[in-house]
């Protein structure tokens, strides 16, 4: 059981606790350890809506479809305007925290994250990719199963971001295009402030977050990647050129707020 | 319950009967009478993650994952069980016999699928709870993740963990083996994992010769106790007691092409290096080496003695000119023999599950 948000753990911290020991024995994975925030995820490319197996161009030039895109979020917190951090829900014992973005699967793309402290947030951080200390813990269930195809079996150690597909730039067979990052140090934490309007949490509304992906953005800037010369990347050694892009994917689209039930 | 009451029948018999025989014969002569008897007795034991006198803490953590008579039966199953494989024709227990210390006899590299080999000899299996890592490049560093890496490789069992689950949830009688074992019928890679790893991590063998002399039971002859001090002297930098191995990494003196450790850590310094295996049960689990390119231990320290052509193959820690005396090597193997422990390849409870 992890802490309900270092907001409320000032004054309230043990008999809080204890409470939210007590609920979660009682009912497993309830709400009774703090409130979720709803994350809402569209995927694109070079702006536009990303299509799979559509091809698009990117900021280098170069052409790219998309046949597979997954990744892992997790380790979210919420900052308020006062410094202070409210930390999701998060067990030993289960995966809770820990969220695979599959772009084949719709319901992947919308996710409620649990244990929130009630109150007003300008910020959420969270990383690309998985902890080092839960990539280290041995045979993982839920999102983090094995058996979600996004773990190395030679080499020990989640796949934290996989992108899949086509180029003509590409030299690899059939022009692939094949990103499979991970490794011990390459998780990316993302900060990324809600703009103008605050994020309120509280037990009357349920609030959403809409993120944007833009995976062109791996392809922008000065440490743009290029297809031409890195068509395929499957290993923690190579893969660091990728990871320190991927954190540039990711933008705050909108907020909204709706009454709950 | 009906077990229960046979149990403690049998103790009543053993007590009995060994208390006759104390009064008739000497202690050593008990001892061997009593072995059928008590071997029956551990066969219906379960064994335990437990640490040996003298040994280090283990590496593996079961907290989480404590052995239960369901759970190790379940891994014991899953371990014999073709289904695991692409095609049904390859258990883990294929290149893992235990009769070879679970190491895959006479065979110098796996065997896999449809007749397909692997590059490197399949390692014995014990004492795997003390690993910090596992396969000769040290690649998986988790003991219950290990087994992930033969089912997933092409030329050794070619199967995918999804579908793996998915045939053990269609299966007859695996729905209620994973309830009986974990509390639900519920299947995922978690839990087939961790039964698998209940039965890997309690493969403990300790009951040598050599452990019995250090437990003072027994003591070693004259070529054992010198091959013992040569062994110290010479092989301990890496294969450190009481596992015979230090659990890192060493050039072996054969260079065969494989980068070893360089495939994980990418370091042009690890290339070549593999992991250092113990010296225990060496007696049944030949060929050696990594590539196992040697069938007997006399020919394996030759090769330390006299083989090594490039010394950029060799680990540091072997004096360049390894130079081992023909008597030293003789008094080296008497050593080696007291490391073999014939209680673990016969423990019963290691074996095949009777047919379903």
């Amino acid at each position: 059981m992890d802490r309900p948000g270092r907001r409320a753990r000032s004054l309230f911290a043990l008999p809080l606790a204890i409470a939210a020991l007590a609920a979660l024995s009682a009912c497993e994975g309830g709400e009774a350890d703090g409130l979720p925030l709803r994350l809402e995820i569209s995927h694109e490319i070079a702006a536009q809506p990303l299509k799979p197996g559509a091809e698009y161009a990117l900021p280098t030039g170069e052409h790219l479809s998309v046949d597979r895109l997954r990744y892992y979020l997790s380790n979210f917190r919420l900052h308020a305007p006062d410094g202070l951090w409210s930390t999701a829900a998060h067990s030993d014992d289960d995966a809770r925290g820990y969220f695979l973005v599959d772009e084949s699967q719709a319901t992947s793309r919308v996710f409620d994250i649990a244990g929130f402290a009630p109150g007003q947030y300008d910020g959420i951080e969270f990383v690309i990719g998985v902890d080092a200390a839960r990539n280290r813990q041995g045979a993982q269930n839920g999102a983090l199963d094995p058996a979600q195809g996004m773990f190395w079996t030679w080499n020990t150690g989640y796949i934290f971001f996989k992108l899949e597909g086509h180029s003509p730039e590409s030299s690899a067979k059939d022009h692939r295009v094949e990103y499979h990052i991970g490794g011990a140090d390459l998780q990316r934490t993302v900060y990324l402030p809600l703009g103008g309007k605050p994020l309120r949490l509280d037990a009357r509304l349920l609030a959403t977050v809409h993120l944007q992906a833009d995976v062109g953005q791996l392809f922008q800037g000065a440490s743009a990647l290029h297809l031409a010369d890195k068509p395929t990347v499957m290993d923690p050694a190579s893969g660091r050129v990728v990871a320190d892009r991927y954190a540039a994917i990711f933008r705050v689209d909108h907020l909204h707020h709706q009454p709950r039930r | 319950m009906r077990l229960r009451r046979w149990r403690w029948i049998a103790l009543a018999l053993t007590l009995t009967s060994g208390t006759a025989l104390i009064a008739a014969s000497a202690a050593a002569s008990v001892e061997a009478a009593l072995q059928p008897v008590s071997r029956w007795w551990q066969s219906l034991s379960t064994p335990q993650l437990r640490v040996p006198e003298g040994w280090p803490r283990p590496q593996y953590d079961a907290r989480h994952n404590p052995v239960t008579r369901a759970g190790f039966e379940l891994g014991r199953r899953l371990f014999y069980d073709p289904l695991l494989s692409l095609d049904g024709s390859i258990a883990c227990a294929s290149c893992h016999q235990q009769f070879a210390a679970f190491a895959h006899f006479d065979h110098r590299v796996s065997h896999g699928l449809a007749g397909a080999n692997g590059t490197r000899n399949a390692p014995p299996l014990f004492n795997l709870a003390w690993q910090s890592s596992f396969m000769w490049d040290g690649g998986v560093t988790h003991l219950e993740l290990q087994p992930l890496a033969p089912l997933a490789n092409p030329v050794e069992m070619g199967e995918t963990l999804p579908a793996v689950i998915a045939k053990l949830r269609r299966d007859a009688e695996y729905p209620a083996l994973f309830a009986a074992a974990f509390g639900s019928d519920h299947i995922d890679g978690q839990r087939f994992l961790r039964a698998l790893a209940q039965f890997l991590a309690t493969l403990i063998s300790d009951a040598s010769h050599y452990d019995r002399v250090l437990a003072g039971r027994e003591s070693f002859s004259a070529a054992e106790s010198r091959g013992y001090a040569t062994f110290q002297q010479r092989c301990a930098a890496c294969h450190a007691e009481p596992l015979f191995s230090d659990d890192g990494y060493a050039r072996d003196g054969i260079d065969n092409g494989d980068a070893g450790r360089a495939l994980i850590t990418a370091r042009i310094e690890d290339r070549g290096r593999m992991r250092v295996p113990s010296l225990r049960n060496l007696g049944y689990s030949a060929p050696y080496m990594h590539d196992g390119r040697y069938d007997t231990l006399d020919q394996v320290l030759q090769h330390y003695a006299h083989g090594i052509r490039d010394a950029e193959s060799l680990d540091a820690r072997l004096p360049p000119a390894a130079s081992l005396r023909d008597d030293e090597i003789a008094d080296l193997l008497a050593f080696l023999d007291t490391l073999n422990d014939p209680n673990f390849i016969d423990d019963p409870r290691y074996a095949e599950p009777s047919a379903r």
